[in-house]
């Protein structure tokens, strides 16, 4: 749960690609330890407000603040990771093991030109443990399963020890069981580690159960907080369209998971 | 015969051009191999073949102004980078058009000033097909200084290089100057280029560059040890290729890459059967 003070604020913002409006007058607010999920039909614009927010793509009106700063004038980007959506679809032939990928993530500007140090193998053992990955450390990134890979890549953003963590649709094409160990898991990180989480999800169940806010994104951007006990219909429309419904037993939460 | 034949080869050894060949060889190979990974990974191979093609203009105005062709060769392939990721960067072309351009612009002023100068010559020819035996000490120098400099920038910058490579936009995202470094490895490779003519010729330095690192690919290992083993490949065919030719008596960079497209075949194979 959040506990009150902001780490991501977006005001009026306007997003376009290729000249057509995505973003429209979107505003709202993070707050740390919020975990948040990001929902909207296919093409709605859940990706390009996720890349707008990170400064990957150019914003054409309005402010982004992260940590209280800009996104122009931030500076504290180590604080922030992000798994992109197409993250999984690499050269499987690259030749790299789960572990050399996680190391990757503790690549900065700081330690510019110097080697890795015994910390920063550390902190991998730590991040490749938590993700379960500490058995296939030696494996081969292409060689794994969709499952696998995905949890690599988390392992590889959580290794900086990010307090805000980007996920675009982490587990699109994994298994239900496989699902739902990689949202149990986060809910941990995010509850055990205070870690502020974004996840990007057409798993609306997952959302409603296990989510502190939602994200619904479909040009325009409307924030909603999830109480337990509330429809969903009445925030999702928002974003789905009047006729939309999402049958969803509340009461159902704590045994699906 | 297996006794004459090691006699000779000891022989060889005796003799300083082949010392000179045995060093140069080895040590541009490692610089080649070092290379050779990052940009068959970033699918980039072709900038080899190209800046090579559009150095044979810088050696064809040293050779005209009767000025050391390796220098102005240098010159025109960090111009030829430069061009390449201008034009990618403005949109001017895709990658693969603005290297063919370049090409065309190196290659075609390279015949223009030989026909000025009067035509083809043998010290051309060393050029364009490499003479590892005619190396002199001071292309020994040269191509030492210049190797231990690249090899140098890609230890101090191997993880920024492979993250980059494995993924542009998240390393952007965590700071990692993506352009400058981009920019700084294109011209290492220009570099290695200029290092590598003399010794297997303009038209086969892409050969040493790619198929060692494609060759080691083949094993499935982590990025560490295939660097490690596209190395051996590269060192091993240049050896063995020196050797072999020495006893042959063909032409020794087509021996070389000769051997290492067995190493690339054999593994090709293996790793179809197994």
């Amino acid at each position: 749960m959040s506990d009150g003070a902001p780490v991501l604020e977006v005001e009026n913002l306007n997003v376009s690609r290729s000249g057509d409006l995505v973003i429209e007058g979107a505003n709202f607010r993070i707050d740390r330890k919020d975990y948040v999920g990001v929902v909207g039909p296919n093409g709605g614009g859940k990706t390009t407000l996720l890349l707008a927010i990170l400064g990957m793509l150019p914003k054409q009106s309005g402010t982004i603040r992260l940590f209280g700063e800009p996104t122009e004038s931030f500076t504290g980007w180590e604080k922030v990771a992000y798994v992109s959506q197409n993250a999984i679809n690499f050269d499987p032939s690259f030749p790299l093991t789960v572990k050399e990928l996680v190391g990757l993530g503790r690549v900065n500007r700081r330690n510019l030109g110097r080697r890795l140090g015994r910390e920063d193998w550390d902190e991998v053992e730590k991040a490749m443990q938590l993700m379960g990955m500490t058995d296939i450390s030696e494996r081969r990134v292409g060689e794994l399963s969709g499952g696998q890979k995905q949890r690599a890549f988390v392992a590889k953003a959580l290794v900086r020890n990010p307090e805000m963590i980007f996920l675009d649709e982490p587990v699109a094409g994994v298994d239900a069981s496989t699902q739902e160990k990689f949202y149990q898991k986060m809910s941990d990180l995010n509850s055990k580690k205070g870690i502020t989480i974004l996840i990007v999800s057409h798993d609306l169940a997952a959302v409603f159960c296990r989510m502190s806010k939602v994200i619904c994104v479909n040009r325009e951007v409307n924030v909603s907080e999830i109480t337990p006990g509330e429809d969903p219909n009445k925030i999702l429309r928002k974003a789905y369209g009047e006729h939309f419904h999402f049958v969803y037993h509340d009461h159902k939460c704590e045994g699906e998971f | 015969m297996i006794q004459l034949v090691a006699a000779s080869l000891l022989d060889l050894l005796g003799y300083q051009f082949f010392q000179y060949a045995l060093i140069g060889g080895t040590i541009a190979t490692l610089a080649c191999a070092w290379i050779g990974l990052f940009l068959v990974l970033r699918k980039e191979a072709m900038i080899v073949d190209g800046v090579a093609h559009t150095a044979f203009g810088g050696i064809a105005i040293g050779l005209f102004l009767g000025v050391a062709p390796l220098i102005p060769a240098l010159a025109v392939s960090v111009l030829a980078v430069l061009a390449i990721t201008y034009m990618r960067r403005k949109g001017l072309a895709q990658s693969d058009s603005a290297i063919a351009v370049m090409l065309a612009l190196g290659f075609s002023t390279g015949l223009i000033v030989i026909s000025l100068a009067g035509g083809f010559n043998v010290e051309l020819f060393s050029y364009l097909f490499g003479s590892i035996l005619t190396i002199s000490q001071a292309d020994l120098i040269l191509i030492t200084g210049l190797s231990i400099f690249i090899i140098a920038f890609m230890t101090v910058f191997y993880k920024e290089l492979l993250a980059i490579t494995f993924d542009e936009g998240s390393s952007r995202l965590t700071g990692i100057p993506v352009e400058a470094l981009a920019l700084a490895f294109n011209l290492m490779v220009a570099v290695t280029i200029v290092v590598t003519i003399k010794i297997i010729g303009i038209i086969l330095v892409v050969a040493l560059v790619v198929i060692p690192a494609l060759s080691a690919l083949q094993f499935r290992l982590s990025f560490r040890k295939t660097m490690l083993a596209s190395i051996i490949i590269g060192v091993v065919s240049m050896i063995s290729g020196l050797f072999l030719s020495a006893i042959y008596n063909v032409a020794t960079s087509g021996v070389i890459v000769f051997v290492a497209l067995g190493f690339f075949l054999a593994l090709a194979a293996y790793n179809r059967l197994r």
